[in-house]
């Protein structure tokens, strides 16, 4: 082995991402993104309180020491870590209405007779509704309230000599996922949308940079074609494929991996449509700015990683801090696995997710329009 | 061999085109005759493929004019017009038929037209037979010639060819300037880049490009007889020198 042939191919390879600005830059801004998102996703920095509704039913009860009231002492310790924020509702049907709009990430409710009952050694249970299409969200609540009456068990046996605390236990109540429902069942809707964007992204940018690249484009540019039509080509082209992979990726969650979906199919492969839609002239967009299939690829990671973090499939949207969150709002991603999410798991129809829709629709608009600009360059 | 010029495919007047810094065209003037091979011969850079690209509409000019079949470049125009780009632009996974039908659609054609006018096109640059082969299975003279005929299938009226020969073997150079004429012949107007000068002599007339100007055009005896030398290669040094020495220009 010959030291100086290994230095001159080691130092040809340096010198070449010297030279290679796009890369080094990706090479550098990608981890960075990446480890900043995680920082602030796993990590409590920034992040608000999640509102949670808290139905405090349990009138206490007068004993030699004073009045207690078991329920009040829950609702306080709740918000205590500052992970949630107390929101007081006065009935189930209020808090409940307040889950089913998304407004509080669950509701805590402590029954009339807790502090009776837990005096009296009999065992109680404090509901929590959830939404139930989101395990991100329940998550939390669920921690926070098992959390506090842990703390009220041992705060209870240490202040009354000899009293042991009858068990506490927790039921959640989920709205519209309902029990029974596997951490698939959650996650199915999150990652057809997220296949469907990655696919879909790497053919098109692909493709179209290969057109770019073969000289084909110029001949497409150079025929009585116009910009619209040659997108729209591509559009259909692509939606066919992407469409077909879809389903693929559908009919295998549904049929070999149980997954459920309990509304309608095809308000599913509306939404894949819309993605797609705008997913493919991302592609046509970006791949302007790629020289080779590698910057392509290396473009992958930037557009797929934000929005898998953001886009609620590890962590609930909600529980972001704040920029993040509305950062996340911009992202197709995020409202495709919300949409999906709530018409797969939550069995919600059309108008529930329209806002949803007309946010990935305001997308594909804006990728058509960058896509057609995009074109503009090669015939200028 | 000649054909009577009797009308104007492409005019240029003082055409300019910037890329940043770099003039590519800096005040062209040409003017391309219907029915005849203009030659557009120079050195790489001189500025041939920024005006072939001018004349198919992708470049916008920056300064000046420039009409094609009496147009401005558009889409329009460009119906009329066949590109064979310099390397051959084809899609690599189609067979050598797919991509002429692609083409022949493209340019409007209904389904029965494509499909008998990609037979003949192929025929006429005797692929035959190649039709169902891959074009990534073709050697770089086929492809060559399924360039052509993807530039030619759709009937037009001008066809541009930029730097068609380039990387061909004699033999099938030959051959390809064989189809070049046979098209002319039949009422095709062509403009050829080349800066292979001996190319040149094949064409009616020739203009000579240096840095983005038209330095000379002429038939090709006529350029030779102005620059008193024996070859085009020869010409145009001894024109271009001229040129810049502020002589005027020949036709």
């Amino acid at each position: 082995m010959r030291l100086s042939r290994v230095a001159a191919i080691a130092g040809r390879i340096l010198k070449q991402f010297r030279h290679d600005r796009r890369t080094v830059g990706l090479i550098v801004i990608v981890p960075l993104v990446v480890m900043a998102l995680i920082g602030y996703l796993i990590g409590d920095k920034g992040k608000e309180p999640l509102p949670v509704a808290v139905v405090n039913l349990d009138a206490g009860t007068e004993t030699p020491s004073g009045h207690i009231s078991l329920g009040a002492s829950i609702a306080n310790a709740l918000g205590v870590k500052g992970q949630i924020a107390v929101e007081s509702a006065t009935s189930e049907r209020a808090a409940t209405e307040r889950v089913r709009d998304g407004k509080v990430a669950g509701a805590v409710i402590i029954p009339a007779d807790l502090t009776q009952q837990v005096l009296g050694g009999v065992p109680a249970t404090i509901d929590i509704v959830v939404k139930g299409t989101d395990p991100g969200l329940q998550g939390p609540v669920i921690k926070a309230t098992q959390e506090a009456l842990a703390n009220l068990a041992k705060a209870t046996s240490a202040a009354v000599a000899g009293f042991e605390a009858p068990p506490l236990s927790i039921r959640p109540v989920s709205l519209e996922g309902g029990v029974g429902l596997s951490t698939l069942d959650y996650n199915a809707p999150a990652m057809i949308a997220v296949f469907a964007f990655l696919f879909t992204f790497m053919l098109t940018s692909v493709s179209f940079l290969r057109e770019r690249s073969s000289g084909t484009l110029e001949r497409l540019m150079a025929s009585p074609a116009s910009r619209l039509e040659v997108l729209v080509g591509y559009l259909l082209g692509f939606i066919g494929f992407a469409m077909a992979q879809a389903l693929l990726i559908l009919g295998y969650a549904v049929w070999v991996l149980d997954v459920r979906i309990a509304g309608s199919i095809w308000l599913v492969l509306l939404v894949i449509v819309i993605l797609v839609i705008g997913v493919v002239n991302l592609g046509i967009a970006l791949s302007f700015y790629a020289r080779n299939e590698l910057q392509v690829i290396q473009f992958i990671p930037l557009m797929l990683l934000p929005q898998v973090f953001l886009g609620g499939l590890f962590w609930a949207v909600q529980t972001m801090y704040p920029p993040l969150r509305w950062l996340s709002q911009l992202l197709p991603l995020t409202h495709s696995t919300v949409a999906l999410r709530a018409v797969m798991v939550g069995g919600e129809g059309f108008g529930d997710i329209l806002g949803r829709l007309l946010a990935l629709v305001a997308f594909s608009a804006a990728m058509v329009l960058i896509g057609v600009l995009a074109l503009r360059k090669q015939r200028a | 061999m000649r054909q009577a010029a009797n009308g104007v495919a492409v005019e240029a007047t003082g055409l300019v085109r910037t890329f940043g810094r770099v003039r590519a065209l800096d005040g062209l003037d040409l003017t391309v005759h219907t029915g005849e091979i203009l030659g557009l011969v120079g050195p790489n850079g001189a500025g041939k493929t920024t005006f072939i690209r001018s004349v198919a509409g992708l470049l916008r000019p920056t300064a000046g004019r420039i009409t094609v079949l009496g147009e401005a470049p558009g889409r329009r125009v460009a119906a009329h017009l066949g590109y064979m780009t310099q390397s051959a632009a084809l899609y690599e996974d189609l067979p050598v038929r797919d991509n002429l039908m692609f083409f022949a659609r493209l340019f409007g054609l209904s389904k029965d037209e494509a499909r008998s006018r990609t037979s003949a096109a192929l025929a006429v640059v005797e692929l035959t037979g190649k039709e169902r082969v891959p074009v990534r299975d073709l050697s770089g003279g086929m492809r060559q010639l399924t360039n052509l005929a993807c530039a030619m299938v759709h009937g037009p009226k001008l066809l541009l060819l930029d730097e068609p020969t380039v990387g061909i073997d004699p033999v099938l150079r030959l051959r390809l300037w064989d189809h070049f004429r046979e098209m002319n012949a039949g009422g095709t107007t062509i403009v050829v880049t080349t800066h292979v000068m001996e190319e040149a002599e094949r064409c009616h007339r020739v203009a000579m490009i240096a840095a983005g100007r038209t330095i000379a055009v002429g038939a090709p005896e006529e350029l030779l007889r102005a620059a008193g030398v024996g070859t085009i290669e020869e010409a145009y040094l001894v024109l271009r020198e001229r040129d810049a020495n502020g002589n005027g220009r020949t036709s």
